[in-house]
């Protein structure tokens, strides 16, 4: 009961949370220079083309009256109007939110299936050289830039070693992605996997080396059950923390691979209209990415408590 | 919560300060990461006396030259030195990273302390802070400062600062959440000793190595921001030299002189390494017996 | 951690270098993408470039992508030649001038239709430049102001008058943004007509999934027999050009538009690509600002002209694919001057005028470059350490696009760069923009203001005899180039690079290509 009361009133806290982050974005785009007319027309702007844009764009008002419309419009669902390419807001949101939502979730599923077995073989071999191997992993592997590993992995993979994946691009069909975004979601994955292996081993270790670990086995349960149980449990809130803690990291390193392999996900969206100045979008994805984090990291928080005893509430 | 726990904290929490000297040497990971780490840093701090070459001169002339004498890593795009390059942006790269890092370290730290000891109203508030802070699209944020500000150095740290505090401050939390039951702290308490007191020599102590541990990783992370901001054009400005810099004018090159960012990738990742070293080593030292 | 960590290392490096190692292609030269064999029929077609459209609306879009895309939707009258420098027959099949020279009577093309099958009248024709022009000032209607009215006696024949001698007038009717469309956008309104155009172009809309895809297919109406050749064809936007040159290697694409130039070598050697370099109208030039006061000064500004070694930055930046502008005017455009006497480099000449001006000690300057923008950080970066060596410290402003164009067209800039390509097969859009102070731009936001160039472009725009104008336009090319208002940089070639498969594709000066010559060999 009182994780209900706990989860409602986290959603209750979420709103003011997500009015304060569309108020500070509101103003920090508006208030920055860059005219979303003047980029929009290039060298062919004009005094009079641009006040016409501006006009027709509701941008000669005041900002906060600029706001207030704003918010007026959303609370009745509307997002606005992208200033470029002149559709809704929301179709250009859930025409790409698939794309990033298919990279994030494949990319973890890779990052799960690499850093498991490499974390139970280093966990269970510690300290010989297997697991000196795996925990080199991280070291070096956190160190990649993700737009460098990108390309070279198209390069690889895509071209010289023959041709086995399509050089970027979303695909057809549920196969087609899985074929296209391949890549795309390793490159997530090798991204994730250094901090996933790393965590993921350290509570492995404290279950193999904990009490009811000795316990069990001098019950004479075989080692396979034993780790299979409590390792497993503990590893999925391992990978739970470690990932609801990187959402936000994820999402804002998915801009620079959804650029690379040109994915039409959110976050080039969010990019694009940034540097244009599209103020609905930019208001629009805030929005959405806001409303994203705040509910995958109240999902990890609960999963979290539910699955560790440890853990109390306030 | 309690990730921290998750990512292999104590569970025992007892007073071990003074192990630190006594294992130090004796903890391979942590030599290994001093040494590369040592190393990264002392080629870069000597370097006017490793090379002759100016890392800004542009020789348009020998545009993207092979090694030679002169040039031990060839020249750039521009004509430029690489070697030279790579030692001189180092001292940018590494001292801007180390010191974005303290900032978040303290902030963090402190407000962790205090959402954790203290629960209720101090946690809410700070938890929700939390939220707003990860729930802004951090370019967004970067591009306002560039206006303010202007681009480089000081934008970076100040956006650093702003959005990475939040790591440090659940880490401390979870931390304290867990460690404040322990009984010698019940004990104190009821004993009459001040929060302050309790905080700064009993719980800090023990639950501040996580956050040193995460602080290594975190210096990668801030070269890593520094680097994704050199692709955006938003990153050091040129013609002071990064590596960030230099990977991301390599890029266009990446199907012609692969070299170019490959050579600055290799190094970030070596300096990476070291680091991470010394963050496996730390917790090592750092664990109780 | 003791061996293993650094072998595991080792390791990773060496597949990376590997990797990268296959990379710069060899082997024989690749075929040759020109007029080999008879057209063959059929095909889809890929085309991978830089930038997403952002509507279909030919009376006020003004970026490129969006131009090269409706211009095979919606044609004009006449369009531009080949070689850029006059204008053809097109929905019109001829014209006749008055003697007044202020009355053209168009003669249209039979048997021209729609992609809806309805025959294109002179209605259509009377309708879709009024709409053009009502735009004024806000849309591409101002290079249709010089027309008083339109009429249209028969269904084949349209009337125009301007109202007063017009010379630019036939390039200006050759201006895309005075295509034909249906009258009265065939009963809908502008705005829903424009996300579906229709028009008697060799491709008809498809659809667009935008920030993705943009598709057109074949238009079965088109009105010359036997063309398009080909059945469809994707615009794809990718913005990252290393992901653009791969596509077209691994086959997910037939054409790339604008590869780095540092590819351009590496692609003309690739088996199975054509890497092509059209002549082009774009010259690039750096903005000086009248207005930051170091700038007013012709000698300054001379000097900097002088202490700019634009082949040194055509190598390094072009790879050589290049060559120095010696006028703000380039070749492919008519009434070009090539004796026009744009200052090169030569830093004697740059340091002496410096010293007759009112700076010799020099002075420093800020220079607007675009964050991200590869070649102008280059660029940038080069004059830093030219005009240094005559005492001009230069300070490098990165500022995103968005806010790149603001500040130049609002002069907070001093030093910036920027570019042109033509629109129309006449000087005269360019040289008003770019030297009249009081048109829109305020010559090229430069505040530039010499009241003899100004008075010759008004006379070449009433001017109807080719010696008349190239006289003036002459004198104009010579005192710009001595008053140094801009640094004229230098001119580059359109570069594509496609599958040697595709045949027929030609990009002309104006930047714009006729997909319905273009076939594939299968």
């Amino acid at each position: 009961m009182d994780r209900f009361a706990y989860i409602l009133r986290r959603l209750v806290q979420a709103i003011p949370v997500l009015f304060g982050v569309t108020l500070i974005v509101f103003f920090m785009i508006h208030l920055v220079p860059g005219d979303p007319a003047r980029t929009m027309l290039g060298v062919h702007a004009t005094p009079k083309r641009v006040a016409a844009l501006h006009r027709e764009w509701g941008l000669d008002r005041s900002v906060p009256e600029q706001y207030w419309i704003y918010l007026k419009r959303v609370l009745h669902g509307n997002l606005g109007t992208s200033l470029f390419y002149r559709v809704s807001t929301a179709s250009l949101i859930t025409g790409r939110l698939p794309v990033t939502l298919w990279l994030i979730a494949y990319g973890t599923l890779l990052s799960i299936v690499i850093a498991l077995p490499l974390a139970t073989l280093a966990a269970t071999r510690k300290d010989r050289p297997a697991d000196q191997a795996v925990r080199a992993v991280p070291l070096v592997g956190l160190g990649f830039p993700p737009f460098w590993l990108g390309i070279m992995l198209l390069l690889a993979f895509g071209l010289h070693l023959g041709r086995l994946f399509p050089v970027g691009g979303y695909g057809n069909g549920f196969v087609g992605h899985l074929h296209s975004m391949f890549l795309p979601a390793l490159t997530v994955a090798l991204g994730i996997s250094p901090l996933l292996i790393r965590s993921l081993r350290a509570s492995l270790l404290q279950v193999l080396e904990s009490d009811y670990v000795t316990t069990a086995r001098s019950k004479g349960l075989s080692e396979r059950r034993v780790l299979a149980r409590h390792a497993l449990r503990n590893a999925v809130v391992s990978t739970v923390a470690v990932l609801g803690v990187n959402i936000a990291f994820l999402i804002g390193a998915t801009v620079v691979i959804e650029q690379v392999f040109a994915l039409p996900g959110i976050g080039q969206l969010m990019l694009n209209s940034i540097f244009q100045r599209d103020f609905p979008v930019v208001q629009g994805v805030t929005l959405v990415f806001g409303i994203m984090v705040v509910l995958v990291y109240l999902a990890t928080d609960v999963l979290h408590s539910l699955l560790d005893p440890r853990v109390r509430f306030d | 919560m309690a990730i921290a726990v998750a990512e292999g904290a104590v569970d025992e929490v007892a007073e071990h300060r003074g192990g630190f000297r006594r294992r130090w040497y004796r903890t391979p990971a942590f030599v290994a990461g001093v040494l590369i780490l040592g190393t990264v840093v002392a080629m870069c701090v000597a370097a006017p006396v490793l090379t002759s070459q100016s890392p800004t001169h542009q020789d348009l002339n020998h545009i993207l030259a092979s090694p030679s004498a002169k040039h031990p890593l060839g020249t750039d795009q521009l004509g430029r030195d690489v070697f030279s390059r790579i030692l001189y942006g180092g001292r940018v790269d590494l001292r801007v990273a180390f010191l974005a890092v303290l900032l978040p370290f303290i902030i963090g730290t402190t407000l962790g302390c205090v959402s954790g000891y203290y629960g209720r109203f101090y946690d809410t508030t700070i938890m929700r802070l939390v939220d707003v802070v990860v729930a802004i699209p951090v370019y967004v944020l970067i591009i306002a400062m560039v206006f303010v500000l202007g681009p480089g150095a000081r934008s970076i740290y100040i956006a650093i600062t702003f959005v990475g505090w939040v790591s440090y401050a659940r880490i401390i939390r979870g931390e304290i959440l867990v460690a404040k039951r322990q009984e010698y702290i019940l004990a104190a308490r009821a004993a009459g000793f001040r929060d302050g007191r309790i905080i700064t020599r009993h719980l800090l102590p023990n639950v501040v190595t996580q956050a040193i541990v995460y602080a290594m990783s975190d210096i990668v992370l801030d070269i890593l921001f520094i680097v994704t901001l050199g692709y955006f054009g938003l990153g050091i400005q040129p013609p002071v030299p990064d590596w960030g810099g230099m990977i991301a004018d390599g890029q266009a090159f990446l199907t012609t002189n692969w070299e170019l960012s490959t050579i600055p990738g290799v190094v970030v990742v070596i300096t990476a390494l070291g680091l991470s070293l010394i963050g496996d080593g730390l917790a090592d030292l750092l664990r109780p017996e | 951690m003791k061996v293993t960590a650094p072998v595991v290392l080792l390791v990773m490096c060496l597949v990376a270098l590997a990797a990268g190692c296959g990379g710069s292609g060899g082997g024989s030269s690749g075929g040759s993408g020109g007029s080999a064999g008879t057209p063959q029929h059929g095909g889809n077609i890929t085309i991978g470039w830089s930038a997403e459209p952002q509507s279909m609306d030919k009376e006020n879009v003004f970026d490129n992508q969006s131009i090269w895309v409706l211009e095979q939707i919606m044609e004009p009258l006449y369009t531009v030649s080949p070689d850029g420098k006059s204008v053809k027959p097109w929905l019109a099949k001829s014209v006749t001038l008055s003697p007044s020279k202020t009355t053209y009577t168009f003669h249209l093309r039979p048997g021209v239709e729609f992609s809806n099958g309805k025959k294109m009248t002179s209605a259509d024709v009377k309708f879709s430049i009024e709409q053009t022009k009502a735009t004024g000032s806000q849309g591409w209607g101002y290079l249709d102001s010089a027309i008083k009215d339109i009429k249209t006696p028969d269904p084949e024949t349209v009337v125009i008058d301007t109202k007063y001698k017009w010379a630019p007038f036939m390039a200006d009717i050759a201006l895309f943004a005075n295509g034909i469309v249906p009258n009265h956008y065939g009963g809908e309104t502008a705005k829903e007509f424009y996300t579906h155009p229709v028009g008697t172009g060799p491709f008809m809309w498809g659809h667009w999934t935008h920030g993705q895809e943009l598709v057109l297919k074949r238009n079965p109406h088109y009105w010359q027999k036997g063309k398009p050749y080909l059945d469809q064809i994707t615009f794809l936007t990718v913005t990252d050009t290393n992901t653009r040159q791969l596509q077209l290697q691994g086959g997910q694409e037939q054409i790339d538009q604008f590869p780095d130039w540092q590819t351009v070598n590496t692609l003309k050697s690739t088996p199975g690509i054509t890497m092509s370099l059209f002549n082009s109208t774009r010259t690039d030039y750096t903005m000086m600002n009248e207005r930051y006061a170091p700038l007013a000064d012709v000698h300054v500004r001379r000097a900097i002209s002088y202490a700019i070694d634009r082949n040194a930055i055509i190598k390094s930046v072009l790879f050589g694919h290049g060559q120095p502008a010696n006028s703000f005017m380039p070749p492919q455009v008519p009434f070009y001057d090539p004796k026009s006497p744009g200052l090169q480099y030569n830093l004697a000449q740059a340091k002496a005028e410096m010293a007759k001006s009112k700076f010799p000690n020099g002075f420093p300057v800020q220079m607007l470059v675009g964050a991200g923008v590869a070649d102008e950080k280059s660029i940038a970066q080069i004059y830093q350490q030219e005009l240094a060596k005559i005492g001009i410290k230069v300070t490098l402003k990165p500022v995103d696009p968005s806010v790149e164009f603001s500040d130049e067209q609002e002069f907070k800039y001093q030093l910036g760069l920027s570019y042109w390509t033509m629109d129309i097969a006449d000087p005269d859009e360019l040289v008003t923009f770019a030297v009249v102070p009081s048109a829109g731009a305020k010559s090229f936001y430069t505040d530039y203001n010499n009241p003899d160039v100004v008075n010759w472009t008004h006379t070449a725009e009433k001017t109807f005899s080719a010696s008349g104008r190239q006289d003036l336009y002459s004198k104009i090319q010579a005192q710009a180039a001595q008053d140094a208002f801009m640094v004229f940089m230098y001119y580059s070639p359109y570069r594509y690079a496609y599958t040697n498969k595709l045949h027929g594709f030609f990009v002309y000066p104006t930047g714009n290509f006729h997909m319905e010559d273009v076939w594939l060999s299968h």
